[in-house]
């Protein structure tokens, strides 16, 4: 009969079975290191995210635009394993308007692949993307700077953490 | 080869015959089919999603997420924050789009608008919205991205681009589930 074919479908449905029982024992075998339970491994440190230098706060085309630079000085080593392709790496604006109670925008981001770069260590650097709102409530607004980073493994669970850096309010006039 | 085909039509043959069998390689059939359906289903009921599970089609979050990598998706009400990868739908667009969320604007009411970009693109996504949309809405999310596994949407994707194959391919499947002898 046809034996071939059965026995080739049999290894290849086992085998299959095996990369994702694999799959599964990659993610679990960071879970401590993920989840931080009773552990002593150091953790990803976020030293300063502070604006440098406030550029411009002006409304354009109807909504306000902010230029800045900032500095970033963190230490995101611990985060990597060997089941981590990535980090996603960014810079978080949160601030509460009249309009609405939490905005959220990213202001600078970096893919970071590799141990060897996730020593941030910037100065002076200018906004990827500006801080817009989406009105015309950025004065005198308070805001607060995070570094958030996204954990993005080979196989397994996408997380974020974040670490809080400065809080600062913007100027009551425009300029 | 057709020596296999000669086999599988006598074995057909056979289990014409005796209806009682054919009854019963037709129900393990349905078994086989009810049940991934079950599966499906059931995610879509614990992930809150109507697609519980995405295939990465794109290159644009490159170097996160490749072409025939599998995204597990969950849709619970919790609120989206900046920074998770989300799928979402265009109206009037059939192929949902996996991006990162750049911006959130959520009010007191808890409605709630957002701005997408792809890690590999240059641009934000307005530019893929609908003619004159601005920003997505919590409707249009159809999850947010938890977890992943390489390769394993590769199937999918080389079944897309040759649509013969799917019919080959689960009907060859089809054939052997119902000439399949079980060994007791």
């Amino acid at each position: 009969m046809h034996t071939y074919w059965v026995r080739l479908n049999a290894v290849f449905f086992y085998g299959l079975n095996v990369l994702l029982g694999l799959s599964c024992c990659a993610w679990v075998s960071c879970l401590q290191q993920d989840l931080d339970f009773h552990s002593d491994l150091p953790r990803p440190v976020v030293d300063t995210v502070r604006v440098n230098e406030l550029l411009s706060l002006r409304a354009h085309g109807g909504v306000d635009r902010a230029l800045l630079s900032f500095d970033v000085q963190a230490d995101l080593t611990p985060a990597f394993h060997w089941n981590l392709k990535q980090l996603f790496v960014f810079v978080l604006a949160e601030y509460q308007t009249p309009k609405n109670e939490l905005n959220q925008v990213i202001l600078w981001d970096r893919i970071v692949e590799t141990e060897e770069q996730a020593k941030l260590d910037e100065r002076n650097i200018y906004v990827k993307y500006a801080l817009i709102d989406q009105a015309n409530e950025l004065r005198n607004t308070s805001i607060n700077y995070y570094l958030v980073w996204d954990h993005m493994p080979v196989t397994g669970r996408l997380f974020m953490d974040k670490g809080f850096g400065s809080k600062k309010i913007l100027p009551k006039e425009y300029f | 080869m057709l020596e296999i085909v000669e086999d599988q039509i006598a074995e057909l043959k056979k289990l014409w015959k005796n209806k009682r069998l054919l009854l019963h390689q037709g129900l393990n059939l349905a078994m086989i089919v009810f049940s991934a359906l079950m599966i499906w289903k059931g995610l879509m009921f614990l992930t809150k999603s109507e697609s519980p599970v995405v295939v990465v089609l794109s290159g644009s979050m490159e170097p996160a997420f490749q072409r025939g990598d599998i995204l597990f998706l969950n849709n619970q009400a919790n609120p989206i924050r900046v920074g998770e990868v989300v799928v979402f739908k265009i109206k009037d667009r059939d192929i949902p789009i996996v991006h990162r969320v750049m911006k959130v604007h959520e009010k007191a009411s808890g409605a709630v608008e957002l701005l997408t970009k792809g890690d590999n693109n240059r641009v934000d996504d307005r530019g893929l919205y609908a003619p004159g949309q601005l920003w997505l809405e919590r409707d249009d999310v159809l999850g947010r991205a938890v977890g992943t596994l390489r390769y394993v949407g590769m199937v999918t994707i080389i079944l897309n681009d040759y649509p013969a194959l799917k019919y080959v391919l689960v009907s060859i499947m089809g054939l052997f589930v119902l000439t399949n002898k079980e060994e007791a």
